[in-house]
């Protein structure tokens, strides 16, 4: 088996190649690769420690490899600045963590328009696009609650949201379900790939978990650092 | 349990060394400050007790009949006379003594008393006569001296005192010497009437200290108390997984109590040693305007019992009452949700306290009344509930101004830190609490303090001729039998002959009749010729040769706006010649202002007219520092207090925003993550401590106006004068400081958001 996985023939919008990291002593990635095409959504799954949300960080300009490459539409991220890629994240990508992301000060709105606000949209404007999510998330009513005061479920829908209002070209979701019920997690992933394919934009999921990758095109396995292994494939 | 508990607190980790650390350093702090409060008014104390024996023949200083007399009474009686000098604007206390027999009381500090052209100096005055021209200093002084006065009879290691021996016949014949029988063992503030011109009420600096201690012990509490919560959560996650294995809460909390109880006596055996160590170095700071002897600043055992047992249980119920706010359950922490909204009740100490100020000066008869104790209570009172009314109030102040800010916030950084104050206004003004009360004190102190050094002045202050002026007063008495009427010739030529002596003018009553018994107001009137020798004193108008005047050398009250030495006074009807048959109520010596010219020129004054009652001849400046001079000493306070509770407000603000930052480490760190730039979270960090800072500066200074405003407005009459540039200084220092911590912190956030934490969190 390979180490690298090629797809297709549509050129990538987003990939890494040879991807090497080590945290002190330990590997993290030991020569992953992965190519994901626009508006593909890519599930990447493996055991606890394997490399997966690390390999996610690397694709996303968050850590910057030791070795290898990573490309974003035709530019070279790993070899950005840092403010760079963070504007890089901020106006192309979304995320979605699994958990503690909102700002616990701000309301659920203000926590929605804080991307767009970040990107110089003006307050009302911001707040009015905010706004537009709430029934689409089936949150009506929570407009100007505080994250303390919303179920993991809501909370998680709400940064959701945030991840996808700014419509970025690339959402990265790392265990977006991880500390919620089966039920709450269906909702969230129903509403992200929704949402995702109503975009068109690309999804990055990190999960170890089978019935949240379903939801994905496609799915890679991380093992040791290395992708090890494709499960299913787009056309 | 006490065994775990101690286990955990020394062997927690990095974590659990660091927090014990800096909870320990906090509290030594605390607890060194609050010892050196408590020792410097003991130092107060033991400094007005040894002023006590100056108070000797002083009616205000004699045991009042029916209570007990203190201090021996002797056969032999002893003329005393005492008198102020000054030597390059520093005071001395002077005594003239002459025993009437072998068992006339002995002053205290020397072996026995001088005989006729002997005297005792103390260590510093000793120094200056030894390395002073006699001139200047030594010829004031007849005889030579034979020994030095002990530090029991020195209220400070520095204070200048000569005791001189005299001749029985000669201080008999003064009109101001004394018979006296005993030494006095009263102090100064315990002088009731008529009291030495040479000591000070050490009530007033007690009862300041006071105020001193509170202010200065909150920003300490508030510093201790943001040292316990630091890293807060860790401890409590680590207290849920034990609740998790089955202990109980009361268990969980006995543990927590020990944990403090460690690191807070350490903190306080850390607090005796810095105090011990530092005592010399503190007794050098001039906390009025005199240091005290190191052995003066010492503890009471009451003082020790109260601090080394006082801060640890104070620390443990603190520790107690914060671990009440969350509920540990094994399950893991969950807080008590976000604190309610302050509400408009939290004004109503603050309002109280003004309200009160506001009757004292506008309704009250107290401050009429000349009961000063009383007086200073009622004004304490009312300062008092301020600083706590702005503590209080304090938390509301900052959600309006907040919300305000919250709705007009276009960007991001505003919004988020406008939320956060908004939220927990608490929080966020616990961090510059210590601050606020700074302030204030300052602001009340400074404003009251400019206020009364400008009405004492008078219209004296002119600085060009004050401290080169010397003014020679005469005793106006009627009991003053032998009245000086004209300077002589020869007096003239040697006061002239000092160089650097300009002119000398005498000034003579043209009322005074010493068989009179009506008390009709004075006029004094002055040669043209004279008094276009001495600056200070005015104008004649052109072609006259004498003039009335009313010359004002500070320290009274009067409303005049030119300074008098731009002064034309009006002409008098008498003549040069009927000017020599009257008494001369002040000699006026006008110098270059050289030292040397003002001592020599000094020095020759009082040989040729010795000093009969008060003072000896002193410079304008030196006047005026003499009214002012109790106030001087609580402007010293005042600056020593500001400047040590800034830094500790500092430290306070300091490790507020770094709890804040390591309670928010995870939700910013995935804001960075999310392309969040790192400037932005520097500007909702420094945001959400500038505003409060800044609000509650506004407030509290507007308060300490206000208290000032009313404080002189009942005691006075008089208009607040607007603080000097000097406390425009202190404010902006203050402010530029804690805008330096708070960027000091900044680098924190960069290392507690980086990606590692929002990986392994």
């Amino acid at each position: 088996m390979s180490a690298t996985v090629e797809t297709a023939a549509t050129p990538p919008i987003l990939e890494a190649r040879h991807l090497h990291l080590s945290f002190g002593e330990t590997p993290a990635l030991r020569g992953a690769s992965v190519s994901i095409k626009a508006g593909e959504l890519l599930a990447i799954m493996g055991p606890s420690g394997s490399g997966k949300s690390t390999l996610l960080h690397c694709l996303a300009g968050i850590l910057v490899p030791d070795s290898g490459e990573v490309h974003f539409d035709g530019a070279r991220v790993d070899t950005m600045r840092e403010s760079a890629r963070s504007e890089l994240r901020r106006r192309r990508f979304g995320f979605v963590f699994q958990f503690g992301q909102l700002v616990p000060e701000l309301t659920a709105e203000e926590n929605i328009a804080l991307p767009l606000l970040l990107n110089g949209v003006g307050r009302a404007d911001a707040l009015g696009q905010a706004r537009g999510w709430f029934d689409r998330l089936d949150l009506g009513g929570l407009e100007r609650r505080r994250s303390g005061e919303l179920s993991g479920g809501q909370a998680q829908r709400v940064a959701l949201a945030r991840g996808l209002v700014a419509m970025p070209d690339v959402v990265f979701a790392d265990e977006p379900t991880g500390s919620l019920d089966s039920l709450a997690g269906e909702q969230v992933m129903e509403l992200l790939v929704g949402a995702a394919r109503d975009q068109g934009a690309t999804v990055v999921l990190v999960t170890h978990e089978p019935r949240i990758a379903a939801y994905a095109d496609r799915e890679i396995i991380v093992r040791d650092g290395k992708v090890a292994a494709l499960v299913g494939a787009t056309g | 349990m006490i065994r775990l508990g101690l286990r955990l607190a020394v062997t927690g980790g990095r974590e659990a060394i660091t927090r014990l650390a800096l909870i320990s350093v906090a509290v030594a702090i605390g607890s060194g400050l609050l010892l050196t409060t408590l020792a410097s008014t003991n130092a107060f104390s033991a400094q007005n007790d040894r002023y006590a024996w100056l108070e000797t023949g002083y009616p205000g200083a004699e045991p009042s009949a029916g209570t007990a007399t203190s201090g021996t009474t002797a056969s032999d009686p002893l003329w005393w006379q005492l008198h102020g000098d000054y030597f390059r604007g520093r005071l001395i206390a002077r005594i003239d003594l002459a025993a009437t027999g072998p068992q006339s009381p002995v002053p205290p500090g020397i072996p026995a008393l001088p005989g006729p052209g002997q005297f005792y100096a103390s260590p510093k005055m000793a120094d200056l006569l030894r390395s002073v021209p006699r001139a200047q200093l030594g010829d004031r002084y007849p005889g030579t001296e034979i020994g030095i006065i002990g530090d029991d009879a020195l209220p400070a290691p520095d204070t200048l005192i000569i005791v001189i021996g005299r001749d029985l016949a000669d201080l008999a014949n003064r009109s101001d010497a004394q018979l006296v029988r005993r030494i006095s063992t009263t102090s100064p503030s315990e002088c009731t009437t008529v009291c030495a011109p040479v000591g000070t009420d050490a009530n007033g600096m007690i009862l300041v200290l006071s105020v001193v201690a509170a202010a200065l012990l909150f920003p300490v509490l508030i510093f201790v108390a943001g040292a316990t919560r630091l890293s807060a959560a860790r401890r409590e996650q680590r207290f849920a997984a034990m609740r998790l294995v089955g202990a109980t809460p009361r268990q969980i909390s006995r543990i927590a109590t020990i944990e403090s109880a460690v690191a807070t006596v350490v903190g306080v055996v850390l607090g005796f040693g810095l105090f011990a160590a530092l005592r010399p170095l503190i007794a050098t700071i001039p906390f009025s305007d005199e240091r005290f002897f190191t052995s003066d600043l010492s503890l009471s055992a009451t003082n020790v019992v109260l601090v080394a047992v006082g801060i640890p249980i104070a620390a443990a119920v603190a520790a107690r009452v914060a671990l009440r706010r969350v509920n540990i359950s094994p399950l893991g922490v969950t807080r008590r949700t976000t604190p309610r909204p302050p509400r408009p009740r939290r004004l109503i100490v603050l309002l109280a306290g003004v309200a009160w100020l506001y009757y004292l000066a506008y309704f009250s008869d107290l401050p009429d009344s000349h009961e000063s104790a009383k007086q200073a209570y009622a004004y304490l009172l009312g300062v008092f509930a301020i600083m706590i009314g702005l503590v209080v109030a304090g938390p509301w102040l900052t959600m309006i101004g907040s919300r305000f800010t919250a709705r007009r916030a276009k960007r991001p950084a505003g919004l988020i830190a406008a939320r956060r104050l908004a939220d927990n206004p608490q929080s966020a003004f616990r961090a510059v609490s210590g601050l606020v009360l700074a302030v204030f004190v300052a602001t009340c102190a400074i404003g009251i303090i400019t206020t009364i050094v400008a009405y004492n002045a008078g219209s004296a202050g002119d600085p060009t001729y004050s401290s080169g002026t010397l003014v020679r007063w005469f005793d106006r008495a009627p009991e003053y039998l032998d009245p000086v009427t004209s300077i002589s010739a020869l007096a003239m030529t040697e006061l002239l002959g000092i160089p650097g002596v300009d002119g000398v003018t005498a000034i003579h009553d043209a009322t005074f009749d010493p068989d009179s018994t009506v008390k009709a107001p004075p006029v004094f009137v002055a040669t043209c010729a004279q008094i276009a020798t001495t600056p200070a004193l005015g104008h004649c108008p052109v072609g006259v040769d004498v003039v009335s005047v009313e010359p004002d050398f500070g320290g009274a009250v009067i409303d005049t706006s030119e300074p008098m030495s731009e002064i034309t006074w009006p002409a008098s009807d008498l003549s040069t010649d009927q000017l020599s048959t009257m008494m001369i109520e002040s000699i006026i010596v006008s110098t270059d202002g050289s030292t040397a010219a003002v001592e020599q020129a000094r020095t020759a004054l009082e040989r040729l007219y010795p000093t009969s009652l008060g003072y000896a001849p002193s410079t304008i400046s030196e006047l005026n520092s003499r009214s002012t001079r109790e106030i001087n000493r609580y402007r010293q306070l005042a600056n020593v207090v500001l400047l040590t509770t800034l830094p500790i407000a500092g430290c306070s603000l300091a490790v507020s925003i770094a709890g804040g930052l390591a309670e928010r480490r995870r939700p910013f760190s995935l804001l960075r993550l999310t392309g969040v730039p790192l400037r932005m979270l520097r500007r909702v960090v420094s945001l959400e401590t500038a505003v409060p800072l800044l609000i509650s500066v506004v407030v509290s200074a507007g308060a300490g106006l206000l208290a000032a405003f009313f404080f002189l407005r009942a005691q006075l009459d008089e208009r607040l004068q607007a603080p000097s540039l000097q406390y425009y200084a202190l404010i902006t220092t203050g402010l530029l400081a804690s805008f330096a911590i708070i960027a000091s912190t900044l680098p924190l956030l960069a290392r507690l958001t980086g990606p590692e934490t929002a990986r392994n969190d």
